[in-house]
């Protein structure tokens, strides 16, 4: 059976994916990512979804040359759009179940 | 092996500032960059891209390209180095250190392997021996999400073996958590790209997908339900049967409900890794499609004798 997680320590997630923890720290202040707990940064845990998103804003941030401030709104119109169309395809399929006969 | 000519790819004159090239490829990264295009295609053209870039901006490997370029122009389709060529500065041995199928053939001819600081994406920074990390959709049922069910995943992983494309066949058995929800990320440590020489394996990350459930609709932990009602069950209120993801329930319709009417039922919704959450009952009145005559008479007495305009409202408004 394969090994499964939802969670990656700061520690695990820089050593994994060759990130700088003040990269970490840098994604963590411009809001595009939260950890799930952790009083101090060394004890910060990530859940894999949002690492997903600390890789994405690393690999936006060195790829088009953007600043943190320019990663931070791309992410969130990202999410912001992942969610809108998560809800918008739940309420058509609704709508569609009330209209339909 | 194919010439590239990079001020070509990033569509610039070969006497282009650096200003220019900077400006042409932030354009093209901005249209082609995999995590803004989902086109397929993309990633390939992104990373030809990418690839030309790291070549122009750096004064030394412009120099070499350039001085290759005029050499490179006239040996017609087949490009191959000139005799004796030598990448004048870095690692010529890039077999065993660059990530796998991140550059061309012809970049790794001429400045040999490891780019310096070429970073697109995850295996890719130097000397990192790890493989990359992979994502992959799956789609869950509804009912998959409520236990540790076991499902199997089958993917294909691209690799580059012998400098020909190949893909491996991945068929796994991963437990799917109780509670696990649409648009999470699970991580299944070292199932990603195997990594380069002794380098550890990258990992995969499963992206859940719902699929949309013939009766129920998802939102958070909650679980809509669509109730078809007759127009006298609406009128004189009932007790309906109705499905849940684990048997069934009795709901009682109060009297006089309106279609659209919501009923909420505790703790018979999604079971997330903490909470429950509700049933929530839509009411639909729907009409019978065709009616007899003793049905028509019963309407019709109705008509006269309900006093209720649904238009009411509109008077107010026009």
């Amino acid at each position: 059976m394969t090994e499964i997680s939802f969670y990656l320590p700061l520690n695990e997630l820089c050593q994994l994916e060759r990130i700088e923890p003040d990269v970490v720290i840098e994604i963590v202040e411009y809001g595009i990512a939260q950890p799930v707990k952790g009083e101090t940064t060394a004890d910060w845990v990530f859940d894999t979804t949002t690492v997903h998103w600390i890789k994405k804003a690393v690999r936006l941030k060195q790829d088009l040359e953007i600043d943190w401030v320019a990663v931070a709104l791309v992410i969130d119109l990202m999410q912001q759009k992942e969610t809108l169309l998560r809800e918008n395809k739940c309420v058509q399929n609704q709508l569609k179940r009330f209209v339909e006969t | 092996m194919e010439f590239k000519d990079y001020y070509k790819i990033l569509g610039v004159k070969a006497e282009a500032d650096d200003k220019e090239i900077k400006t042409a490829y932030r354009k093209l990264a901005r249209k082609y960059h995999p995590d803004m295009n989902p086109d397929k295609g993309a990633e390939d053209k992104f990373k030809e891209v990418a690839e030309a870039y790291q070549v122009l901006k750096d004064a030394s490997r412009r120099a070499e390209f350039d001085e290759l370029r005029q050499y490179g122009s006239q040996s017609g389709q087949g490009f191959q180095p000139p005799p004796g060529w030598q990448h004048s500065s870095g690692s010529q041995n890039h077999e065993s250190e660059h990530a796998e199928g991140d550059f061309s053939d012809f970049f790794n001819s001429i400045f040999g392997g490891g780019g310096h600081g070429f970073a697109y994406s995850d295996g890719m920074r130097q000397g990192q021996a790890r493989g990359q990390d992979v994502e992959i959709e799956m789609p869950v049922f509804l009912e998959e999400t409520q236990g540790d069910n076991v499902k199997t995943v089958e993917y294909q992983i691209p690799v580059y073996e012998s400098r020909n494309l190949e893909h491996i066949n991945k068929r796994l058995k991963v437990t799917m958590p109780k509670g696990v929800s649409d648009g999470e990320r699970i991580r299944v440590k070292g199932q990603g790209k195997p990594g380069a020489g002794k380098g550890v394996a990258g990992d995969l990350y499963i992206h859940i997908r719902l699929v949309p459930h013939p009766l129920f609709d998802v939102q958070g932990h909650n679980l809509i339900l669509t109730l078809p009602v007759t127009p006298w069950e609406a009128a004189l209120g009932a007790k309906v049967t109705v499905p849940t993801l684990k048997g069934s329930i009795t709901v009682t319709v109060t009297a006089n409900s309106q279609s659209g009417k919501k009923l909420r039922i505790k703790g018979k919704g999604l079971k997330g890794k903490s909470i429950t959450g509700d049933l929530i009952v839509i009411l639909k009145v729907v009409m019978p499609a065709t009616a007899n005559d003793k049905a028509n008479q019963l309407w019709q007495a109705l008509s006269e004798t309900a006093d209720f305009d649904p238009r009411a409202e509109w008077s107010t408004k026009l």
